[in-house]
């Protein structure tokens, strides 16, 4: 997995490439959590080049939103696959999650 | 293009002693359905399961999961082919002194290094998933029979795996509880896309979840294919497996003069 962050505005863009499961995905809690200790928002999250995402995943992008809630930050995440769409539409995590088509999408929200 | 096969199956063949129990199997699991292995009691199905799991090995024969033979796996190979299945046992196999959160965390605890503060949001995940919220704290004592089904589940699910078998699910479980967790392995088809094995002799749970079936008599394949085919079929053990006809006489006059004189 890699991580990609860049500028976007007052809020950052995560970038995410490759496997993200129960191997990889400290590195993405520690990145993020990072971020929302520094209260970042809104943070883009780009799931475009993510090729397998596990529940270790989904659990560290809630943990992120959770850290969000003290400062009412946006976690907003785009280019999901539609299995991984299904998967959040079954757990009502899309209800959870600011999910955005693409990135032009989630800058305009 | 994916392989449409999760296993394949080449001639198995497995012995108790002197006494055949597995006879040259051979048979394939289609990918991301539900296959569900029928047969009467002591037909060779749990058997099955326990060689396709990895728990036993045949005498002969080959196992292959994703292009690999399991049969000749050591152990650590086993462990980490293990890792990517789920498995619900007939008792669910809880631990009774652990909480269900517990229980469910204990094989992302043993297999991955991940931070308490995800492995509980990821229990918590699993238990709705199963339709158990907000159980987290109780002790497997204090679940119904199909809750402590559901929680197996849950564990079994922890880890993500690519392929869930349950060992006779509905086992002991009252009809509607039955149906609701029926409902529960379709979905985890239909939402995951997972490769489901289910080893049962409920017909109307075969007949509900089912969209590939497996029938061995007395160690023997005798069927494999779709639902429909498998109503249709003309064989007579399936005719009468189907109508719930009892077997005909096991022995002919002189298998019984034999077992009973028998030193």
């Amino acid at each position: 997995m890699d991580i990609n962050i860049e500028d976007v505005g007052k809020g950052k863009k995560v970038s995410l490439s490759g496997e993200i499961d129960m191997h990889t995905s400290p590195e993405l809690r520690k990145a993020l959590l990072k971020l929302t200790k520094e209260k970042i928002s809104p943070i883009i999250i780009d799931l475009k080049n993510v090729s397998y995402m596990d529940s270790s995943a989904i659990a560290t992008f809630v943990e992120a939103l959770k850290s969000m809630m003290s400062y009412k930050g946006s976690m907003r995440l785009c280019n999901l696959s539609p299995r991984v769409q299904e998967i959040f539409a079954f757990a009502k995590l899309d209800r959870v999650f600011t999910i955005c088509k693409d990135i032009e999408d989630a800058l305009s929200r | 293009m994916q392989n449409e096969s999760a296993i394949t199956i080449k001639n198995l063949i497995t012995r108790y002693g002197d006494k055949l129990i597995l006879k040259d199997l051979s048979f394939e699991i289609p990918r991301s359905k539900i296959t569900a292995i029928v047969g009467g009691s002591g037909c060779g199905k749990s058997t099955l399961l326990k060689h396709i799991i990895g728990l036993l090995k045949p005498a002969s024969g080959s196992i292959l999961v994703g292009g690999r033979d399991i049969v000749a796996m050591n152990e650590r190979e086993l462990n980490e082919f293990r890792r990517r299945i789920g498995v619900l046992f007939q008792g669910s196999a809880l631990l009774n002194s652990m909480t269900i959160e517990d229980n469910v965390a204990l094989p992302i605890r043993e297999h991955a290094r991940l931070n308490e503060a995800t492995i509980k949001i990821m229990v918590k995940m699993k238990l709705d998933l199963v339709g158990l919220s907000g159980f987290d704290d109780f002790f497997p004592a204090q679940l119904s029979g199909g809750m402590k089904k559901r929680a197996g589940i849950a564990r079994a699910m922890a880890l993500d795996p690519e392929m869930l078998f349950f060992d006779e699910p509905q086992a002991g479980l009252d009809p509607i509880t039955a149906a609701g967790l029926d409902e529960l392995i379709m979905k985890l088809r239909d939402i995951f896309k997972m490769t489901l094995v289910v080893v049962t002799h409920e017909l109307h749970s075969l007949f509900t979840i089912a969209d590939h079936i497996i029938m061995l008599d007395k160690g023997e394949l005798i069927f494999t294919g779709t639902v429909e085919q498998f109503k249709f079929s003309e064989h007579p053990k399936i005719k009468r497996f189907i109508s719930r006809q009892v077997e005909e006489d096991k022995y002919c006059p002189e298998d019984y003069f034999n077992i009973i004189t028998a030193d």
